[in-house]
C-alpha cells in the first residue's frame, strides 16, 4: 500500500522533508514515492504526511487511486469558478 | 493663507495615533548607530541608497508551511514578476555561486536575500546552510530573510548565529477571524489545520516571534499586503502591534491579484487597491515615514537594482563557466563602494544645504503636486517615456520635493500590444499616472503625448539626465510661476 504523486505535482519540495519513511524523492518531471518505502505513515502519523502539507489538490493519490486533496479543498475555490475563470482566460 | 501642512495630515486620520506614526527622522534616531548605519545604506530600506547599491535574492527556499489566498504555488511562469514567482530553485551550493558571481559582476550588490519562493524557514536546511557559506566565503555581503513567521521561534537562535542584517515578517492580521479570510491552512504538528483555528496558531507564532527577534537585537521589518474589504481597516491596529513590540518598519504592500494568477483572490475576483487608496493607508500607517515606499515586491529571484532584474545574466549555465576569485573581487568591491560611499554623502550634503536654502527663501503659497519620473537610478531622470517599465512618484510642495511610491506601468502584461480587456499598454500607463499632474522623463514620443495631455498629465523631456528633485523643483516652480496651483482642487488628494 502505498501513495502516489502525479503529473500536477509542481515540485515544491514540500512534502519530501516530512515523509517518516523517506519514501518521497526529486525526479523528473516531478517528485515521486517509492512504493516499496511508503508506509502510508502507519505507525508514525495518523494522517499521510505528505498529503497534509502538498499545496496542490489533486497531486496525491492513495492505494485506490482517489485524490487525497480533491479540488476546492485547499484553496477554497469552488470547482466551478476555477473552470469559469479557465473558460473566461482561454477565450481570450 | 494656511497651507496644507503636508507632514501634519496623517497623524490627524483616524485610527493611526501619533504614538505609532513617527517620521523617519524619529523611527530612524531611536535605532543604535549601528542599526542606523546599516539601514541608511540598504537599498531596501534608504530612498537615496537605492539608487546606487542593489539587492538580489536567492530561490533556495521552495517548500511552505502555509497557504495563502494571494499565492499559487505554481511558480514557474516566466510573464509574471511579483514575490512568490521564480523560474529556477537553486541548492545551497548553487545559490552561493550564484550571489559571488553576480557580487564579482555588479559590484554594487550589497544585499543577499532568501525570501522563497516558498517560506526560507520552512526550509530551515537549505537556508541556513546558503547563509552560513556566505558569512564566511564572502562576509562582505549583507544577508536578510522573509518569513510568514510560523516556524520563526524555532529558528531565532540559529538567526542569530549568522551575519543576518534583518528579518522580514509578513504579518497581515492580528485577528485570527480576520486571517481565516486571508489564510485557509497552515501546516502544524504534523497536522494540516484549516480555518481561524489554524489563523490564530499562526498568528500567535508571528506576534512571538517578532518579540524573540527583537529580544536578541535582530532588526524586523513588518510588511503587509493591503486586500481591500478584508484587512484595510484593520493594518493601522497591525501596525500599531508591531511597532509597540519594537518592528522599525511596517511596509504595507498592494494586493496583486489577477484571474490568470489562479490564487483564490484572482479566480474570486478580490480587486488590489487603488494607488490612491494604498497611498491613504501607507500615509495613515507610516506617517511620513516614506524608507520603503520605494518598495518593488520583487520576485524572489530578483537580481539587481530595485525595480531592474538581471537574472538571465546570472542562470545556472552561465554562473557554470564563470571563474570567479572572490577575495579579488572583494578589494574591488571594497574601492567601489567607498566611491559610492562619498558620492552619497556628498549628494545627502547638497540636499540638506538646497532644503535649507528652500526653507531661507521666501515661500511659495502653491498646493502640492504628485510627478511621476522615469529613470533607471543614480537619481537623474534618464529613461524614455516609452521604456519606462515604472514610474517613481514625487510630491512637489513649497516645503520641498519628496518621494511618494513607485507604480508599474504595465504591470504584468507580457510585452504584448494589448491586455485581456482590450486596453492598450499605453493606456494602462496612463492609467497607473491617475494623480500626477506631470511626467518626468528622457523623452516622450507623439501618440503618448497627446494621450498624456488629455488624462490631464503634463509630459515633460526637458530634464533629461538632470538630477530628479532639482527637475521636479524646477517644474513645480514653472508651474506655479503660470499659476496653475492657485486653485485648490486638486489639493484634496495631496493632502489626503
Ligand atoms: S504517505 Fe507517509 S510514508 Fe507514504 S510517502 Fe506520504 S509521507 Fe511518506
Ligand atoms: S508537496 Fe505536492 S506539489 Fe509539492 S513536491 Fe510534494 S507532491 Fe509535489
Amino acid at each position: 500500500m502505498a501513495v502516489k504523486i502525479i503529473e500536477s505535482c509542481v515540485n515544491c519540495f514540500a512534502c519530501e522533508p516530512v515523509c517518516p519513511s523517506k519514501a518521497i524523492y526529486e525526479a523528473k518531471p516531478h517528485f515521486l514515492v517509492d512504493p516499496k518505502k511508503c508506509t502510508e505513515c502507519e505507525g508514525d502519523f495518523p494522517v499521510f504526511q505528505c498529503a497534509s502539507i502538498c499545496p496542490i489538490e489533486g497531486a496525491i493519490l492513495d492505494s485506490l487511486g482517489m485524490e487525497i486533496n480533491p479540488p476546492g479543498s485547499l484553496t477554497g475555490i469552488p470547482p466551478e469558478k476555477m473552470a469559469e475563470a479557465m473558460r473566461e482566460l482561454q477565450s481570450h | 493663507m494656511q497651507l496644507p501642512v503636508l507632514n501634519d495630515a496623517p497623524t490627524s486620520k483616524s485610527g493611526c495615533e501619533a504614538s505609532s506614526c513617527g517620521t523617519t527622522e524619529n523611527q530612524m534616531d531611536s535605532l543604535p548607530d549601528s542599526i542606523r548605519e546599516k539601514v541608511q545604506n540598504h537599498p531596501c530600506y534608504s530612498e537615496d541608497a537605492h539608487h546606487y547599491f542593489a539587492r538580489m535574492h536567492v530561490a533556495v527556499a521552495p517548500a511552505c508551511n502555509i497557504q495563502c489566498h494571494y499565492c499559487n504555488r505554481k511558480y514557474d511562469c516566466s510573464n509574471e514578476s511579483r514575490p512568490g514567482v521564480v523560474s529556477e530553485v537553486l541548492t545551497p551550493d548553487q545559490a552561493v555561486k550564484k550571489t559571488m558571481a553576480v557580487a564579482t559582476n555588479i559590484p554594487q550588490m550589497t544585499v543577499l536575500g532568501i525570501a522563497g519562493p516558498g517560506d526560507p524557514l520552512a526550509n530551515p536546511e537549505r537556508t541556513f546552510e546558503t547563509f552560513r557559506r556566505l558569512s564566511l566565503e564572502a562576509p562582505d555581503i549583507k544577508l536578510c530573510v522573509s518569513t510568514n513567521g510560523l516556524a520563526l521561534p524555532d529558528a531565532v537562535e540559529e538567526l542569530s548565529k549568522h551575519n543576518i542584517d534583518h528579518v522580514t515578517i509578513t504579518i497581515n492580521c492580528v485577528d485570527p477571524e480576520i486571517g481565516a479570510k486571508i489564510y485557509p491552512w497552515i501546516f502544524w504538528n504534523n497536522k494540516r489545520i484549516k480555518g481561524v483555528k489554524g489563523a490564530k496558531i499562526l498568528i500567535e507564532q508571528q506576534q512571538k516571534g517578532l518579540e524573540m527577534l527583537i529580544a536578541k537585537g535582530i532588526l524586523v521589518k513588518v510588511n503587509s499586503v493591503m486586500i481591500p474589504g478584508v484587512n484595510d481597516q484593520h493594518l493601522a491596529e497591525v501596525s500599531k502591534v508591531v511597532k509597540a513590540k519594537g518592528a522599525f518598519l511596517h511596509n504595507v504592500m498592494p494586493l496583486i491579484s489577477e484571474p490568470e494568477h489562479g490564487t483564490f483572490y484572482g479566480v474570486m475576483g478580490q480587486r488590489g487597491p487603488t494607488p490612491d487608496e494604498l497611498q491613504d493607508l501607507q500615509d495613515s500607517c507610516s506617517g511620513d515615514m516614506n524608507m520603503m515606499r520605494h518598495c518593488r515586491q520583487c520576485r524572489a529571484d530578483a537580481v539587481g537594482m530595485l525595480g531592474e532584474d538581471r537574472g538571465d545574466e546570472f542562470s545556472l549555465d552561465k554562473i557554470a563557466d564563470m571563474d570567479i576569485d572572490y577575495p579579488a573581487a572583494m578589494e574591488k568591491r571594497k574601492v567601489i563602494h567607498q566611491a559610492i560611499q562619498e558620492e552619497m554623502d556628498s549628494k545627502r550634503l547638497e540636499k540638506s544645504t538646497k532644503a535649507a536654502q528652500l526653507k531661507a527663501a521666501a515661500k511659495l503659497t502653491t498646493r502640492p503636486v504628485l510627478m511621476a519620473v522615469a529613470t533607471s537610478g543614480q537619481g537623474v531622470i534618464n529613461v524614455h517615456f516609452g521604456h519606462a517599465k515604472e514610474f517613481l512618484i514625487y510630491e512637489a510642495s513649497p516645503d520641498g520635493v519628496r518621494f511618494i511610491s513607485h507604480r508599474k506601468a504595465d504591470q504584468y502584461c507580457g510585452g504584448d500590444t494589448s491586455c485581456g480587456d482590450g486596453e492598450s499598454v499605453l493606456q494602462v500607463t496612463v492609467r497607473a499616472l491617475a494623480g500626477c499632474e506631470a511626467v518626468l522623463c528622457s523623452k516622450v514620443g507623439y501618440e503618448p503625448w497627446e494621450m498624456l495631455e488629455n488624462a490631464g498629465i503634463m509630459p515633460n523631456g526637458e530634464h533629461a539626465m538632470e538630477f530628479i528633485e532639482e527637475a521636479v523643483m524646477a517644474v513645480y516652480k514653472e508651474m506655479a510661476a503660470a499659476g496653475k496651483l492657485d486653485d485648490k482642487q486638486k489639493a484634496v488628494r495631496a493632502s489626503a
